[in-house]
């Protein structure tokens, strides 16, 4: 990282011009994101070489697992542990729990794996809300424009059409599992209306939330949902290490690692459905990340191992507000109700130098400039800038303890009192835009193979709106949960294997590419396990 | 030879038939000269054979000195802990013999409240003291032990819950005190503050029978009994894999050999000899090194462990240490009341490991895991279940840890 | 990333048989990681506090009674005892289908049905010691009892399902997931918004269709 502004200088500078000026800022928004965006850093991105989007950009850390070789030989399903269902659900967060509800509802019997523990995933640690579009000055219509609009128009048309109809039903069937919203008025439970905030980039208020901590009580709902659900056996710490096809190439289930024991487990299903999340633990271009630990993209790799196609892999979103100091809470969000809120960004210098409520790539980019350009500021060797919640609070006091608890709860943890001193934020890796490609009915290209929640690609485009994720689990997993019940009903996987392996190496070797690398990777690398060593061994 | 035991004492709730048998002969020099009977158990050395081996005599001179006019006496037989079986048995067969060691504690330390503390579970029991309470309200000494403690005797047989921790000195005071047995943290040791608030005295149903016949025939005839050192007789449960299990009254001090091979029969089936758990089991492990210890407070203490109930859970080759001490570790996890998480919480963690360990799904770190909670969790609780639990885990995995080993998938 | 960076110097943590030198003010997940020890199970969100994955038993120099609390909110400080606690899932299930929870006047009687244990709580208050966010799951538990849904509801809001008052408590009444019952109760029957309920009456009546090729579909011309 570029050299910056010590913070004792910097925190004068922003005492001494209060209110900050706004530093010029000239360069267009089309290039600001051109040169500043991590998505366009140089050498950042390389085209894929092997398997079906052979030909797309993607980020280099991605590639190497996407074009690794399986950690697996044929040799080593001997004398595997079996179990049988009608649906697998890989992964075991939000859009993981909805399939395995949506498809045990439908009568089919689930087996629901997880890498660590149900629940564990994006979907808890989510904050702000979940987009519907259900008040009278909004409409399903507004919803989609906006949507394809903020993902640049580079959306799946059907998709997001699918994601915004079943908007107020998800939200309907969220709450017949139990889930809680906010009101406008708490006392009018039946009857009343809900608390709808304007998402950044929406032409209304259609955000929908719990407190802020909205994937939390979304997240607590569905476990316990799937734990009382008949028909679903869950697995905690059984990660995929390859999915299993037929000899006609549908997937058939998956081969899982369990963790406990230190075996490989065959589970084979008649449809198996992919929501496995993010890769944001892959640290792209050294990003700290907003991501759980278990996010290291297991499922694009064998997905795209078994041959389904990806798009917009080359688009992540960078979330403008992560922790930059103190060290030890580098990545973790502050939540963009602050800056909703009005609280500023502020350089080294003293000067605001973006509109805070732009786009999140917009944001993030404007914000990696001011550090590229020596406007960065210094603490402890890490380098970021101000978000300024003093300012905040002197303009409208008690904001912090009232509205902003979990920020409060933050600055707590950092050691700081964020009505006296700034908060150090900068950029941090937080959302997949693209993923596997599914279709309305979430089924992949790969027959066999359905996808929910992060993993999937097409209905974000290139940036993902606020309050889209939690609606994209939801939907997508109903989807992708009842249509594996049905799949499953049909004519069964037949000789089911590692039947994609060959081809796929073939394809390797073709394309110049070795066969050093192995993927899945399972957990970063400072998990200090490798996924090769974990096989067959407890840990 | 037979003291507690003697079959001749054996007369359940007959209270005319252990009169007729010299019963009631310790009462009557108790009553005659209230004064003496302290200095007699010092005399004696009778210790506390519940577990503690804590001085008798100090017990009751702490509880005679406290001011104020009401005092308590519970007798503690609410026996939880596996492998020990010795109470019931006095209370069912000679309840007299306990009952008249808690008569003459009430003369001696001049409290009127004495509570046959009983666990529920053992229905004979509960039905002989109810009977033998009876009798003993409906006989003159009762109208004698009255007048020496100058208040008017309540002896009542009360149902303990039955719960492992209501044999715990605070957790008996909280249950008679028509509570749930929780133990809470000391001092104040309940002595000095028990069953609402009056000093209490709690002692274990050997205990006071030991008194009785120790007033009965002098301090000099039960220090004779004992071997070495020790005095009087103890009653050891012997279990596990012996050719004659069951409730031995030997000598204290009586070499483990002599428990095991002699009175025991020997091993089961010829097993080899492999290790004790002594009662209840919440101690270190008695080994084959450690036959030749007489099993006596001090002697016991020395070889690193101690008497505790005297309960002897004896294992031959081919029973699984592991496998025992997580039966035992989940007997202490299920017992805690819950009011301290690194008890209740630290009891089931080690729990599940061992279970783990069991099931063949252990890791090596495993053992670096349990070896570091038998290390956090000693003292970490209000009572010392948790202590126990962390005993037993500590020694058995430091004596046996080729089993810990084995019982690793191999890769 | 997981690494933890030079602070003040360090401080002596032993963690599961581990001696750390770990950073100061680092995590004792943190310290973990950077001690470089295997990470593969109790962890989650990393920080955020809400997942409720990284339980520890945690024991400080000179204070008598451990306690439990979460090891990515938690700091490391000399001469701590640490211990990962498992996840603890209910022995049973308690098992209840939400939709067919139709007669709330007997809500009480449901409740016990579901959680018989429930009403046996031995009020050893184990379960407040042991929950990291510090909610009051014993007084919850004794309102869920008296049919007090909502009250109950609103005392476990902070619950990050953490399952260490599951593991806690004697009585086995499961209290993470009696709180979840009252709290899935609470909107299941009883949140009816009227703007929601509008919404759907219109896409049910065809009234929100959506043009795909709507002008604001298509980026707009370049000027």
């Amino acid at each position: 990282m570029s050299a910056g502004i010590s913070f004792p200088e910097a925190l004068a500078a922003w005492a001494a011009a209060a209110p900050a000026p706004e530093r010029d800022c000239t360069l267009p928004v089309p290039e600001l994101l051109k040169i500043f965006h991590p998505d366009h850093r140089a050498g950042g991105m390389v085209t894929l070489a092997a398997g079906a989007s052979a030909g797309t950009a993607c980020p280099v850390e991605l590639a190497a697992l996407l074009q690794s070789d399986a950690l697996l030989e044929d040799v080593d399903l001997a004398g595997t542990h079996i179990l049988d269902a009608d649906v697998l659900i890989l992964g075991g967060g939000g859009a993981g729990c909805v399939a395995a509800l949506a498809a045990a509802r439908a009568g089919a019997r689930v087996l629901i794996a997880a890498k660590l523990r149900l629940g564990d995933g994006n979907t808890v640690m989510a904050e702000g809300g979940i987009q519907a579009a259900i008040g009278a000055e909004d409409s399903l219509q507004r919803h989609f424009e906006d949507t394809l609009r903020a993902g640049h128009f580079a959306a799946d048309k059907a998709v997001v059409a699918a994601l915004v109809e079943d908007g107020p039903d998800a939200i309907r069937w969220l709450i017949q599992q139990g889930m809680s919203f906010d009101l406008t008025d708490e006392r009018q439970r039946m009857g009343g209306t809900l608390l709808r905030k304007k998402p950044g980039g929406a032409t209304a208020a259609r955000l929908l939330s719990y407190r802020d901590f909205t994937g939390l009580e979304m997240m607590r709902a569905l476990r316990e949902a799937v734990l009382l659900q008949p028909g679903i056996a869950v697995l905690d710490r059984h990660p995929a290490v390859e999915l299993l096809t037929d000899d006609r190439g549908r997937c058939g289930g998956a081969v899982l690692q369990d963790l406990g024991r230190g075996r490989l487990v065959l589970a084979r299903a008649g449809a198996t459905v992919l929501a496995t999340g993010g890769a944001g633990r892959l640290h792209l271009a050294g990003f700290p990340t907003s991501n759980h630990y278990g996010a290291t993209a297991d499922g694009l790799v064998l997905a795209y191992r078994a041959g389904a196609r990806l798009r917009e892999m080359d688009s992540f979103q960078y979330h403008p507000t992560g922790i930059a100091w103190p060290g030890h809470l580098e990545g973790m969000l502050v939540s963009e109700a602050a800056r909703s809120a009005g609280a500023r960004l502020i350089n080294g210098r003293g000067e605001r130098f973006v509109a805070e409520l732009a786009p999140r790539d917009v944001v993030a980019s404007a914000m990696l400039r001011e550090m590229v350009e020596g406007r960065g500021i210094v603490r402890d060797g890490q380098l970021g800038l101000f978000l300024d919640t003093p300012s905040l609070e002197r303009e409208q006091p008690g904001i912090l303890q009232k509205r902003l608890q979990t920020l409060s709860h933050l600055a707590h943890r950092a050691g700081i009192d964020p009505a006296g001193e700034p908060f150090m934020v900068r950029p941090t890796l937080h959302y997949q835009n693209g993923g596997v490609a599914i279709d309305s009915r979430a089924r992949t290209s790969l027959p066999g193979l359905l996808a929910a929640g992060e993993v999937t690609g097409g209905l974000h485009g290139r940036n993902r709106m606020m309050g889209n994720a939690l609606l994209e689990l939801v939907v997508f997993g109903r989807r992708a949960g009842a249509m594996a019940a049905v799949d499953a009903r049909q004519e069964r996987p037949r000789n089911l294997g590692l039947n994609h392996l060959a081809g796929w190496r073939r394809g390797l070797l073709a394309a110049g590419l070795g066969l050093e690398g192995k993927g899945p990777l399972l957990f970063p690398s400072y998990g200090n396990i490798t996924a090769a060593a974990l096989k067959g061994r407890a840990a | 030879m037979k003291v507690l035991t003697n079959p001749a004492l054996c007369v359940g709730a007959d209270l005319p038939a252990w009169l007729a048998a010299g019963g009631g002969t310790g009462l009557s020099h108790a009553l005659a000269e209230p004064d003496a009977i302290i200095p007699l158990l010092e005399a004696a050395g009778l210790r506390g054979l519940g577990g503690a081996g804590f001085p008798t005599h100090r017990k009751w001179a702490s509880v005679a000195a406290q001011p104020g006019p009401e005092r308590w006496i519970i007798c503690n037989g609410n026996e939880d802990e596996p492998g020990t079986f010795k109470d019931r048995f006095l209370l069912a067969e000679a309840p007299h013999q306990v009952i008249e060691g808690a008569l003459i504690a009430a003369v001696a330390v001049k409290a009127a409240q004495v509570v046959l503390y009983v666990n529920p579970r053992e229905d004979t029991a509960v039905r002989a003291c109810r009977a033998a309470v009876d009798a003993w309200m409906a006989h003159p000494l009762a109208e004698a032990v009255s007048a020496a403690i100058g208040a008017r005797l309540a002896l009542r047989v009360m149902e303990s819950s039955g719960l492992y921790i209501g044999g715990e000195e605070t957790g008996a005071v909280s249950s008679v005190m028509g509570g749930f047995p929780f133990p809470r943290l000391k001092p104040p040791f309940p002595v000095e503050h028990g069953v609402g608030d009056a000093p209490t005295l709690i002692n274990n149903v050997e205990t006071l029978a030991q008194a009785t016949h120790i007033l009965w025939h002098g301090a000099e005839w039960y220090r004779a009994l004992g071997l070495g050192d020790a005095v009087g007789t103890k009653l050891y449960s012997l279990s596990g894999d012996v050719l004659r299990p069951g409730l031995h009254e030997l000598p204290m001090g009586t070499p483990l050999r002599e428990l095991v091979f002699g009175q025991g029969g020997g091993m089961l089936a010829g097993k080899a000899f492999k290790a004790v758990f002594t009662g209840g089991p919440s101690n270190t492990l008695l080994t084959a090194a450690d036959l030749d210890v007489p099993l006596d407070f001090e002697n016991v203490r020395a070889r690193g462990s101690r008497l505790g109930t005297g309960a002897m859970i004896v294992v031959g080759e081919g029973t699984s240490i592991l496998r025992k001490t997580a039966e035992y570790v989940a007997f202490f996890a299920a017992s805690s009341c819950g009011q301290c998480p690194s008890c209740k919480i630290g009891t089931h963690q080690v729990s599940r490991i061992l279970e783990r360990l069991e099931s063949g799904a252990g890791r090596v770190d495993d053992l670096t895991a349990l070896e570091n909670l038998a290390r956090m969790l000693p003292g970490s609780g209000r009572c010392g279940l948790v202590d126990g639990a962390a005993t037993v885990l500590a020694s058995s995995l430091a004596t046996f840890r080729q089993e810990y080993e084995a019982a690793l998938p191999s890769d | 990333m997981g690494e933890a960076r030079a602070g003040e110097g360090t401080v002596d943590v032993v963690f599961d048989g581990h001696v750390i030198a770990a950073n100061q003010g680092v995590s004792l997940l943190q310290a973990w990681i950077a001690a470089g020890l295997p990470l593969t199970e109790n962890a989650g969100c990393m920080g955020q506090g809400v997942c409720g994955a990284c339980r520890v038993l945690v024991r400080r120099p000179g204070e008598r009674l451990a306690g439990t609390a979460l090891a990515c909110e938690t700091k490391a400080e000399a001469g701590m005892q640490v211990s990962f606690v498992d996840h603890f899932p209910a022995r049973r299930p308690h098992r209840y289908a939400l939709e067919s929870l139709t007669d709330s006047w007997s809500i009480a009687e449901q409740i016990d049905t579901v959680f018989p244990e429930a009403k046996h709580c031995r009020h050893c208050s184990g379960c407040d010691r042991a929950c990291p966010k510090g909610i009051p799951v014993q007084r919850m538990v004794n309102l869920a009892a008296e049919g007090q849904v909502f009250a109950a509801a609103e005392l476990f809001d902070a619950c990050v399902m953490c399952n260490l008052c599951v593991a806690a408590c004697p009585e086995h009444i499961d209290p993470a997931h009696l709180g979840q019952f009252t709290r899935r109760m609470h909107a299941a029957l009883t949140l009816r918004p009227a703007d929601l309920m509008q919404r759907l009456r219109q896409i049910e009546a065809g009234e929100q269709r959506i043009d795909p090729e709507a002008p604001g579909t298509y980026p707009p011309a370049h000027a």
